[in-house]
């Protein structure tokens, strides 16, 4: 495993961590300019998660101890995914050929507790909104390993940092251009659904009905719930600069600059899914499996033209 | 005398014994457990030796009559196979100590001992066959005692239909098995192993898809697996473990050895293989999902697993036949790793539904449920069972899938046809994957997680303390091969140098990554403890209240609101309906004020509606025409005998 102990690495990944929460502050200005509103202060979900650590907890008397695991295991497979992800070209802290796989998996097994903990509650709720979940990351899934195997045959990587900082670094500006924006479009859908923004999930409704990731986490509370909040950023933040990197050779030679321009991508890309839950509405349930599957036909439809066209 | 064979005297002499001692009861149980686990255990140890030590095969033959050659040959891949045979049988033997308990069937539970130390040596044997006779012999007495063993509850009609089920089964891919061997025989003239490759490539196609069949039917690859969910839920819970854990990959077993001795080069054996895979891999786990019978739902999930493995091998003899040492080596050890830990959880798991069902009296997971308070040790094994055969880290499950999806995806940079088949079989591993976390949070959310359902589920106590403690051993051994796999990989990819082209495969090009990904779930599990801590800190001196679950505004929750697995299930059975059929019945509300209203739904196997529609019922139909045939006279049977014979001596 390569272990990066350079400051710059270890500081990248602090910064990413500590701007998490005011990345999600972009989403809600954004949908607050849209309702004419003048919306929620930007550290809103600073003030948030101390409010939530400050706090005791109420247990269901229906739970076990899984109910306790889902928030630890959600947080902790969140939290390593950063580790392992090249901010700004930068080298990671720690990165090893093949670790794309087990990073995914991890994120699996964060989603494995999340759905127990909801099952846990007894709640019928929390139980229609795990099978959801269940279901349509299954359908994430395809997608994503897709476009792993459609990298490996590009740029024979298998590794977030020589996806981005190797000799073949696929991105936006390399010569398989047209592929990339495949990807990029199918990775936005899988963004969206695996961070249950809208058109799959609406965060901010009001009837748990209609819920997909709200309603499973409904009776967690205090720092368990800042603890699922807190992996809920790190996820959408390690998506959000999947696709940064994907649109942004980071290249220029400063760091410094390349470390700008990125957050300055990065604040686009959730300005973007703020924008899109503005201006549309949440799919019916029955519409999102399709919805989803439109992004694995996009970069199957990648994969497939690396056959003849790309070699 | 060789360690082998003094490991199968014990097993035998466990057996055999009881046969005498069936009278005293509790004696009988002792002596013959004991016998068995020192078997088992010599067994293992025996076969992890020959592992490691480069120690040349162990050779054995006996002539009998002049024509019978018994002949025995103990190389790497057999050892490998070994390892789950002894191992996993002797945890379940200790399992079975407290699941028999019933003294008034004793004569039964004799059998049930006789048939189960009968069943360790056939496997034993199927696995150390070195010709053609003997792999059909122990195979034989591998079906037969397996079949005995199904039947130990004969008084129930449903075991008695689903022994029959299996009979057949079995029976039928024994005739492909000998077919493929008769046409291997027909070729070369004999029945030893080694003039195997010599035959022509087409006569060797023809021969493996025979043996495929055969021994598909075994491992239940789809749509030969009718018999998995029919004769794993009528079987004892130790006698299912073993056969799902164990004897299903004999099948396995079947196909990579006469893989192994064909040494085919066409691209055609791993394209079949791969295609198989997909199908049983991806349908297994969807009809996992649909069912809600405890030992059903774990029975498709074999068939799921046995998927995964298909995939492995599949891509390891498609990377062989291409030229590519990294896809054939990862294929093929991630296939034989995926054998070996498959066998840990799925007899975990089905130990534990075993616990269950004891305990509860149901397997119906719409029954259960919050089992995880009354049976801690169960629910906790079950849990660890169940992300583990999700193939999730820092569990055993991922490092095998690990390997499988790291040979597939080397695939990829070949041309053609086999890029098609390595890009597919990495799209089918991720949606597996994903559905068997769909599936196996199914099972633990209903059965151990929330409120119970019936008064059984509320009145269970936990199973006994042999019981637990088998449960225990295996899913220590789930967490230690997920984050110690150094030794159980060198062992998968020793056995895999069997295949000429990966013989000089060095531990170099596998272990650093293996050693990398060790690290990172050493790393997640370091990260955990640290925030279980961290979490300890957050809530010192903190209020914590216990109240009910929030109803979302209702006030009025009963235990039958909960989401049922049928529930659960429901969309994602829907999205797969071509495949799957489910059958609904609603009575609906045609009242103003509506009476009492019914819901029932149960899920078809569209290969088994269509297996009955396609091949049973023409057959019947056929057969009933010839029943005029069936008088009851022997003088004529003889006749047709001796007319048969006249007519094949004609056609030599």
């Amino acid at each position: 495993m390569d272990f990066t102990f350079s400051l710059a690495s270890f500081l990248s990944f602090l910064v990413a961590v500590a701007l998490a929460p005011l990345f999600m502050g972009v989403i809600l200005k954004v949908k607050a300019f849209f309702a004419g509103k003048q919306g929620p202060p930007w550290l809103i979900k600073y003030y948030t998660l101390i409010k939530l650590l400050r706090k005791g907890s109420v247990y269901s008397t229906s739970t076990t101890f899984v109910f306790k695991l889902g928030p630890i295991v959600s947080f902790v497979t969140a939290l390593m995914l950063l580790l392992f992800f090249p901010f700004a070209g930068l080298p990671p802290v720690l990165s090893f050929h093949g670790d794309v796989v087990i990073l995914f998996y991890l994120l699996g097994l964060g989603r494995f507790f999340t759905v127990l903990a909801a099952l846990d509650t007894a709640s019928p709720f929390e139980g229609m909104g795990a099978a959801r979940e269940v279901f349509f990351s299954a359908l994430a899934e395809a997608t994503i390993f897709v476009i792993i195997a459609l990298f490996f045959r590009l740029s024979g990587s298998l590794s977030f940092a020589e996806y981005f900082t190797g000799v073949h670094a696929v991105n936006l500006w390399s010569e398989s251009a047209a592929l990339i924006f495949l990807v990029l479009i199918a990775l936005f859908i899988v963004l969206l659904t695996e961070n249950s923004r809208v058109p799959v999930d609406d965060p901010a409704t009001h009837l748990e009905l209609t819920m997909i990731h709200e309603v499973m986490i409904l009776d967690h509370s205090g720092p368990d719930l800042a603890l699922i909040e807190m992996g809920a950023f790190f996820k959408m933040l390690f998506y959000s600069s999947f696709v940064s990197c994907l649109l942004f050779p980071f290249h220029t030679g400063t760091p410094l600059f390349n470390v700008i321009i990125f957050y300055i991508i990065m604040t686009l890309v959730y300005a973007t899914v703020g924008l899109i839950e503005s201006i549309t509405a949440r799919y019916k349930m029955d519409m999102v499996p399709n919805f989803i599957l439109t992004s694995f036909a996009l970069v199957f439809f990648a994969i497939i033209l690396t056959m003849e066209f790309v070699q | 005398m060789n360690t082998f064979f003094i490991a199968l005297l014990f097993i035998g002499i466990g057996g055999l014994q009881t046969l005498i001692t069936y009278r005293f009861y509790s004696v009988m149980k002792t002596v013959a457990v004991t016998a068995i686990i020192t078997g088992c255990a010599l067994g293992t140890y025996d076969a992890v030796m020959r592992i490691f030590q480069h120690s040349d095969p162990l050779v054995f033959s006996y002539q009998w009559l002049q024509i019978f050659s018994f002949s025995l040959k103990l190389d790497t891949v057999s050892a490998f196979f070994l390892v789950p045979v002894f191992a996993i049988c002797a945890v379940a033997a200790l399992y079975s100590y407290q699941y028999m308990h019933d003294a008034k069937r004793s004569a039964a539970t004799a059998n049930n001992y006789f048939f189960y130390s009968l069943l360790i040596i056939s496997m034993a044997l199927v696995v150390c066959a070195d010709n053609l006779i003997t792999f059909a012999l122990a195979w034989e007495i591998m079906s037969i005692s397996s079949f005995f063993l199904v039947i130990y509850d004969v008084h129930k009609k449903a075991t008695r239909d689903a022994g029959y089920i299996y009979f057949i089964f079995t029976q039928a891919g024994a005739l492909f098995i000998f077919a493929g061997f008769g046409f291997i025989y027909s070729q070369t003239g004999s029945f030893s192993f080694d003039a195997i490759a010599t035959i022509p490539e087409y006569t060797k196609l023809v021969a493996f898809i025979l043996i495929l069949i055969g021994c598909g039917s075994k491992a239940g690859i789809m749509p030969l697996h009718i018999w998995l969910p029919y004769a794993h839920p009528a079987a004892p819970s130790h006698v299912s473990a073993v056969m799902s854990g164990v004897m299903i990959k004999m099948g396995i077993y079947g196909i990579v050895r006469f893989y192994l001795l064909m040494e085919p080069t066409s691209v055609l054996f791993g394209q079949i293989v791969i295609s198989l895979g997909i199908l049983s891999g991806i349908l297994g786990v969807v009809y996992a999902i649909g069912k809600q019978d405890l030992k059903k739902m774990l029975a498709y999930s074999s068939v799921e697993n046995i998927g995964i493995i298909l995939l492995g091998i599949g891509v390891g003899m498609l990377g062989a036949a291409s030229g590519n040492k990294t896809m054939a080596a990862f294929g093929f050890a991630g296939g034989l790793l995926h054998v070996f830990n498959h066998a840990i959880f799925k007899s975990l798991l089905f130990m534990g539904a075993g616990s269950v069902i004891h305990q509860t009296h149901t397997g119906a997971s719409n029954e259960l449920g919050g089992l995880m308070k009354t049976m801690p040790v169960t629910g906790r094994t079950m849990l660890i069972g169940s992300v583990s055969i999700s193939g999730l880290p820092p569990f055993n499950g991922f490092i095998s899938e690990f390997l499988i999806f790291y040979g597939a995806i080397h695939g990829l940079s070949l041309h053609g046809a086999s890029f098609v088949f390595s890009a597919l079989a990495v799209i089918a591993l991720a949606v597996i994957g994903a559905l068997a976390a769909a599936a196996f949070t199914k099972l633990i959310g209903v059965v151990f997680l929330g409120e119970p359902r019936s008064d059984k589920a509320a009145n269970a106590s936990e199973a006994g303390f042999f019981m637990g403690a088998a449960l225990s051993i295996l899913a220590a051994s789930c967490l230690i091969i997920g984050v110690w796999p150094d030794y159980f990989v060198q062992a998968a990819f020793k056995a895999s140098q069997a295949i000429p082209l990966v013989a000089d495969f060095a531990p170099d090009s596998f272990m650093p990554i293996m050693t990398n990904i060790a690290r990172t779930a050493a790393l997640f599990l370091l990260f955990f403890v640290a925030v279980v801590l961290l979490r300890k800190i957050l809530y010192a001196g903190k209020e914590i209240t216990r109240s009910g679950t929030w109803g979302c505004g209702f006030t009025q929750p009963t235990v039958r609101m909960q989401y049922t697995a049928t529930s659960y299930a429901d969309s994602m059975v829907a999205f797969f309906r071509p495949f799957i059929q489910v059958q609904k019945k609603y009575s609906g509300i045609d009242k103003i004020f509506p009476g009492k209203t019914t819901y029932s739904s149960e899920i078809h196997d569209t290969s088994e509606i269509g297996l009955n529609r396609f091949i049973v019922r023409p057959i019947v139909y056929a057969l009933s025409k010839l029943r005029w045939i069936q008088h009851g006279n022997i003088q004529l049977y003889i006749g047709y005998i001796v007319l048969t014979i006249v007519v094949m001596l004609i056609f030599i």
